[in-house]
C-alpha cells in the first residue's frame, strides 16, 4: 500500500466501539469456535498486542458473513479487523499450508483449485455458449462471470451447465470470456492478502472493462458482491443470476413446464442475502417452479445460519471439533420436512451437501442450486 | 563390444530387485556382463548374481557393509580404470542417483538417468527416459565418449531365471584410505504409530461409503495385508471415524503415493485434488457415475463389502506365495 | 553461515495436457503456466530457516531468461540476501551436466557453506544436477535429503537422506557442500504479492556465459552428456480400466495387476 499506513485504531475506527456484544451475540461461529469478536475489537486498541492478536487461530474461523457489521449500532465492522490481522500473517508469510496453496495457485492459474487455467472453460464443452472477444463492434447483452469453484469442481459445475440451459431456453442473448477469467478476489481479500487482491481488482477491472456488454451476471454471491461493491472502476452493471432469471420470469420469457412435487426449503446465502439485501427474486423463482412445496427455515433472511463455506474456509480447517454449522443446518432442514435444499452459492451447495452425508440423511433429503431445479423443470 | 558393469544394489541383507533386472536386461544387450558387488560379508549375493552374468567383481570390506556413496565412487573409480568396462549400469534409485552424476563427471563418461528403455547401437546405448511426469517419452543419443553410464529404473527390464555360472572373482579393495568428509551414521525406520500419509507409499482411503464406522475393520483389514496405511475422505473424518491427520484433500493432506486404493469414494474435487498425484489410483465405487472413475487407473464398480474382503484373500495368498 | 540455493523456473505440467510441438523436441508452452520447480522451493525453505536459526546470508542462482525473475524474486521475497541469474543464448539445449557447469562457474568464486538445490525438477527429472554440481566444484554431496542438522556450522552437517520406503540413510558431512533437497523437507512459506513487489527493487546480477569464464564445449549441446531427440507420447490408456466380473474375479484381477506393478 501508500507510505502512511493507517494504524488499527483509525483504519477500523476502534474506539466507535462501546463493547455491547451486539457482533458476538450474532456471530454464527461464536457458537462451536473461541472466536470472539467483540475482544477483538478491545484488544487491537493495543498497537504493542496486534501480533499476538494475529496469531490467534481463531482468527481464521472467521466466515466474514458479516452479521456483526450489520449488527453494530455504531456502524462498524468488526469482521475487518480479523481480515486485518489476517493480513499481518500473510505478510509474515505465516498461513496454513491450505491457504498458501490457494493463494499461489490464484496468483498462478487464475483460479484456488491448483487447476491448469487451460481447462477453465472445459465444463462447457458439450454446451452451446458463445465466446466473447475484448473490443468487439457488436454487443452482448450479458457476460456471464463463472466462478472458479463452478468452473472446476465437478460437482457445482452442473449449476453452471443448468445456467447456460436456463438461459439458451429463455433467449438471453449471453457469452463467456473463457480461459482469460481470473478469480474475482473474494476470498483473497477476505484471507488478508491485500497485495493479491489488488492485483485481482486491477486486472479483472481492465479486463471485464474491455467487453461490449450491457452488463454482467455473477453465478456466485461472493463474484457477485465483490464485483459490484469491491471493485474500482467497473464500468459494467453487475446482477447475481436470480436477479436476471426472476426477470426473466416476470417478463414471460422462461417457461417452465414440468413439475417438481418435492417439499423445497431455501438456504439465504450470506453474500447474497444479509450482505445485498437479495431475499425475494430466490423465492419467487422458486415459488414458480410448479409442484413446488415451499418452505421457510426459522433462520431465514437475515437470520439465515451461514454455511461457513465464506471468509476463505474452503481452504482453512478449524480447530474447533463442535458440530459444524452446515449440519446444524442440515438438522433445521429435517425438522421442517424439507426434501430438497435449495441453495444459490457454491459454497452453499458444497458445505451443505457435505453435511447431509455426515448426517446420514444424503438419500432422502438433496441439496441443489437452484439452477438445478428450473433446468428439471424446463 | 567392451564389457557391461552393472552394480549390484543391496540394502541391511537384501539384494534390491533391481539388480537382478538390471543383469537380465544386459544379458540381452551383447557383450560380456560383469556383475560388480561391494559389500561385507555378501557372498551370498555374489553367488546370487553368478546365476546371472558373465562374471562377478567381488570386493569384500568393512568399509563396504553400510552404503555411502563417496566410498563406492572411489572404489568404483577405481575398478572402471582397472577393467574397462564401455557401460555401466545401476539402479535409478536413491542410491544410484546419489553416485552416478559424481562419476561420471569424474571419469568424462556420458550420462543418462532415469532410463526406461534401451537399446544397442554397437557400442552405445540408445536410452529412452520420461519428461513431465511420465507424459512423455524421451529419446536421447549418448554424446561420444570412453565409458556410458544409465541409471536404471526399478521394473524397467524384467529379472529372469539365472542362465549362466558366472566366475565370482574376489578383488582387494582399490580403497586405501577411509573417506572423512562423508560418513554414515545409521539407518532410521520411518516411525511406527505416528503415521504421516504424506509419506506413506501405499494408501487406501476409506469414504463415506462404508456407511458406518463399524465397517471401518473391512477395510482396515485390507490395508493391513497390503501393507498400507488409511487415508479418509473429509466426510469420515468429520464423523469421527478417523482421525483428522488421515484427511486427503483441499483442506486436508496432499499425498502422492505409489497406490491409493480409493474405497467408497465418490471423488468429490475436494479429496480427489489431495490425492490425483498417486502414481496409480484404484477405485472401488458401486456408483458408475462416481467421479472417481474419471481419475482412477483401474476401476471395480460393484459393493466395496463384497469386493473388499475377496480383495483381502487373493492378496494375502500373493503375498503367502 | 553463507548459502546459496539454485532456483528453475519449469512450466506446471502436473495437472495439464502436454503436447509435443512440431519440432518434435519439446513441449508447446503457450497454455502451461509456470512456477518454481518443486524441489527447489523446499530447498529455498531449507536454506531460509537455517539463516533465521543461525544467521548468515542467502544467495539465489537460477539459470534462465528474464521470466526467471519472477522465480528469483519469490526466494528473496522469503529472505533471500542477493540474487544471480545465468542468461546466455548459448544455455539452450543443454543437460544437467552443462546447467552444472554454468552454476559451478558461478557458484566457485563465492563464499559458501552449503549450496542447496532441488534434488530433481518436475521437468526434465534428471536428478543429476546436484551430484554433478558437487563434483564440478570439488566438495562433498548427499541427495534426496529429507532432514538437515547443522551440527557445526560451516564445518560439519548431519543429514538424512531418503530412501525407498520411507527409511532414512543418516550420514555426517563435511562444509563446504552440496545438498539435493527432497519434497517434505519442511513447510514452505508463503511469499506475499506485496513482499514480492518489494524484493523486486532488489538488484539481479545478470551474467553471461563470458562472464562465467565457459567455453563453448561447455554450452549447451556441446556441453551435455546426451542431446535430445526426440518426444514421444507414452502408449497408456486414457480412461480408468474397469474390471468386470464377479466379486471374486475382479478382487483377482486387481490383485494380479497390483502385484504386476510391484505394489504387492
Amino acid at each position: 500500500m501508500c507510505a502512511e499506513e493507517l494504524d488499527f485504531v483509525e483504519k477500523y475506527d476502534l474506539l466507535g466501539c462501546i463493547q455491547c456484544g451486539r457482533c458476538t451475540g450474532g456471530c454464527p461461529v461464536a457458537l462451536r469456535t473461541d472466536l470472539r469478536v467483540r475482544c477483538f475489537m478491545y484488544d487491537t486498541l493495543n498497537e504493542e498486542r496486534l501480533e499476538e492478536m494475529s496469531e490467534k487461530p481463531e482468527i481464521w474461523d472467521c466466515t466474514t458473513c458479516y452479521t456483526c457489521a450489520a449488527r453494530c449500532p455504531k456502524g462498524l465492522e468488526p469482521l475487518e479487523v480479523l481480515i486485518g490481522l489476517r493480513s499481518l500473517q500473510i505478510e509474515e508469510g505465516k498461513v496454513q499450508p491450505t491457504v498458501r496453496d490457494a493463494l499461489e495457485s490464484i496468483f498462478k492459474d487464475g483460479n484456488p483449485w491448483g487447476s491448469p487455467r487451460a481447462k477453465r472453460l472445459d465444463w462447457a464443452a458439450d454446451l452451446e455458449v458463445k465466446s466473447l472477444e475484448p473490443e468487439a463492434e457488436e454487443t452482448t447483452d450479458v457476460l456471464l462471470f463463472i466462478c472458479c469453484t463452478d468452473a472446476y469442481d465437478p460437482r457445482v459445475m452442473k449449476a453452471a451447465q443448468a445456467l447456460v440451459k436456463v438461459l439458451n431456453a429463455a433467449g438471453v442473448d449471453f457469452g463467456l470470456i473463457g480461459e482469460d477469467e481470473s478469480c474475482c478476489g473474494s476470498e483473497v481479500r477476505r484471507l488478508g492478502e491485500e497485495g493479491l487482491f489488488e492485483m485481482c481488482d486491477e486486472e479483472n477491472v481492465e479486463l471485464l472493462n474491455s467487453y461490449n456488454v450491457n452488463r454482467i451476471v455473477a453465478i456466485s454471491p461472493h463474484c457477485y458482491n465483490t464485483l459490484k461493491k469491491e471493485y474500482h472502476g467497473l464500468k459494467h452493471q453487475v446482477l447475481h443470476y436470480t436477479e436476471l432469471i426472476a426477470e426473466l420470469l416476470e417478463d414471460g420469457k422462461l417457461e417452465l413446464p414440468n413439475e417438481i412435487a418435492k417439499v423445497v426449503t431455501y438456504h439465504d446465502p450470506c453474500f447474497l442475502g444479509k450482505q445485498n439485501d437479495i431475499y425475494d427474486e430466490p423465492r419467487y423463482i422458486i415459488t414458480r417452479i410448479p409442484g413446488v412445496e415451499f418452505r421457510e427455515f426459522d433462520r431465514c433472511r437475515e437470520r439465515s445460519l451461514c454455511c461457513e463455506g465464506g471468509g476463505g474456509k474452503m481452504w482453512v480447517e478449524s480447530e474447533s471439533k463442535e458440530e459444524r454449522l452446515a449440519e446444524v443446518r442440515v438438522e433445521d432442514a429435517k425438522e421442517i420436512g424439507a426434501e430438497i435444499i435449495a441453495v444459490a452459492c457454491p459454497f452453499c451447495l458444497l458445505t451443505l451437501e457435505d453435511a447431509t452425508k455426515v448426517k446420514g440423511v444424503d438419500e432422502e433429503m438433496r441439496v441443489m442450486d437452484i439452477l438445478e431445479l428450473l433446468a428439471e423443470a424446463l | 563390444m567392451k564389457d557391461i558393469f552393472v552394480l549390484i544394489e543391496h540394502r541391511r541383507g537384501e539384494m534390491r530387485d533391481v539388480s537382478l533386472e538390471m543383469l537380465s536386461g544386459a544379458a540381452k544387450l551383447g557383450g560380456t556382463v560383469v556383475a560388480v558387488l561391494l559389500g561385507k560379508d555378501v557372498d551370498a549375493f555374489a553367488d546370487k548374481a553368478a546365476g546371472f552374468a558373465d562374471k562377478v567383481l567381488y570386493v569384500n570390506d568393512a568399509m563396504f557393509d553400510n552404503y555411502n556413496s563417496a566410498v563406492y565412487q572411489k572404489a568404483l573409480s577405481a575398478l572402471i580404470k582397472e577393467h574397462g568396462p564401455g557401460v555401466v549400469l545401476m539402479g535409478n534409485t536413491a542410491q544410484g542417483v546419489d553416485l552416478a552424476p559424481a562419476l561420471a563427471v569424474e571419469l568424462g563418461a556420458s550420462l543418462v538417468t532415469d532410463v526406461t528403455a534401451m537399446e544397442m547401437e554397437g557400442d552405445k546405448p540408445k536410452p529412452t527416459r520420461t519428461f513431465y511426469g511420465g507424459k512423455l517419452d524421451a529419446h536421447f543419443t549418448l554424446k561420444d565418449a570412453d565409458l556410458y553410464i544409465l541409471t536404471i529404473r526399478e521394473a524397467t527390464f524384467v529379472a529372469e531365471e539365472p542362465s549362466k555360472s558366472g566366475e565370482i572373482v574376489k578383488v582387494d579393495n582399490p580403497v586405501t584410505e577411509d573417506v572423512p568428509y562423508r560418513k554414515f551414521l545409521e539407518y532410521v525406520e520411518p516411525e511406527v504409530g505416528e503415521v504421516d500419509i504424506t509419506q506413506s507409499t501405499l494408501l487406501v482411503g476409506v469414504g463415506r461409503g462404508i456407511r458406518e464406522d463399524k465397517n471401518l475393520p473391512v477395510v482396515e483389514e485390507l490395508a493391513q495385508a497390503m501393507g498400507a496405511d488409511l487415508a479418509a475422505s473429509r466426510a469420515v473424518v468429520d464423523a469421527g471415524w478417523l482421525p483428522s491427520d488421515r484427511q486427503v484433500g483441499i483442506s486436508g493432506k496432499t499425498v502422492k503415493p505409489k497406490l491409493y486404493l480409493a474405497v467408497g469414494i465418490s471423488g468429490a474435487f475436494q479429496h480427489v485434488t489431495g490425492m490425483k498425484g498417486s502414481e496409480v489410483i484404484v477405485a472401488i465405487n458401486k456408483d458408475p457415475d462416481a467421479p472417481i472413475f474419471g481419475i482412477a487407473d483401474y476401476g471395480i464398480v460393484d459393493d466395496l463389502f463384497k469386493v473388499v474382503p475377496k480383495l483381502v484373500e487373493k492378496v494375502k495368498e500373493l503375498k503367502g506365495a | 553461515m553463507n548459502m546459496v540455493v539454485c532456483v528453475k523456473r519449469v512450466p506446471d505440467t502436473a495437472d495439464s495436457e502436454v503436447h509435443i510441438d512440431a519440432s518434435g523436441k519439446d513441449i508447446d508452452k503457450s497454455r502451461l503456466s509456470f512456477g518454481i520447480n518443486e524441489c527447489d522451493n523446499y530447498a529455498v525453505e531449507e536454506a531460509i530457516q537455517i539463516k533465521e536459526r543461525l544467521e548468515g546470508t542467502v544467495t539465489v542462482i537460477s539459470l534462465g531468461n528474464k521470466e526467471s525473475d519472477e522465480v528469483i524474486r519469490m526466494a528473496l521475497a522469503k529472505g533471500g540476501d542477493e540474487a544471480i541469474r545465468l542468461e546466455d543464448d548459448a544455455f539452450a539445449g543443454g543437460d544437467a551436466l552443462a546447467i552444472a557447469k554454468a552454476l559451478a562457474a558461478a557458484i566457485k568464486g563465492l563464499e559458501y557453506d552449503v549450496v542447496f538445490t532441488g534434488a530433481l525438477t518436475d521437468d526434465d527429472g534428471f536428478a543429476a544436477v546436484p551430484v554433478a554440481l558437487a563434483e564440478l566444484l570439488g566438495v562433498p554431496h548427499a541427495t534426496y535429503v529429507k532432514k538437515v542438522e547443522i551440527l557445526e556450522p560451516g564445518k560439519k552437517a548431519k543429514v538424512g537422506r531418503e530412501l525407498e520406503g520411507g527409511l532414512m540413510e543418516f550420514l555426517e558431512i563435511d562444509m563446504p557442500c552440496v545438498l539435493g533437497i527432497q519434497t517434505g523437507i519442511n513447510e514452505p512459506r508463503y511469499a506475499s504479492f506485496k513482499g514480492i513487489k518489494q524484493a523486486a527493487k532488489k538488484e539481479i546480477a545478470l551474467k553471461s556465459a563470458a562472464d562465467l569464464g565457459l567455453e563453448a564445449s561447455d554450452l549447451g549441446e556441446a556441453g551435455s552428456w546426451a542431446v535430445l531427440d526426440s518426444f514421444t507420447p507414452p502408449v497408456v490408456g486414457e480412461m480408468a480400466e474397469i474390471l468386470e466380473g464377479e466379486p471374486e474375479e475382479t478382487a483377482a484381477k486387481l490383485a494380479a495387476i497390483l502385484k504386476e506393478k510391484g505394489l504387492v
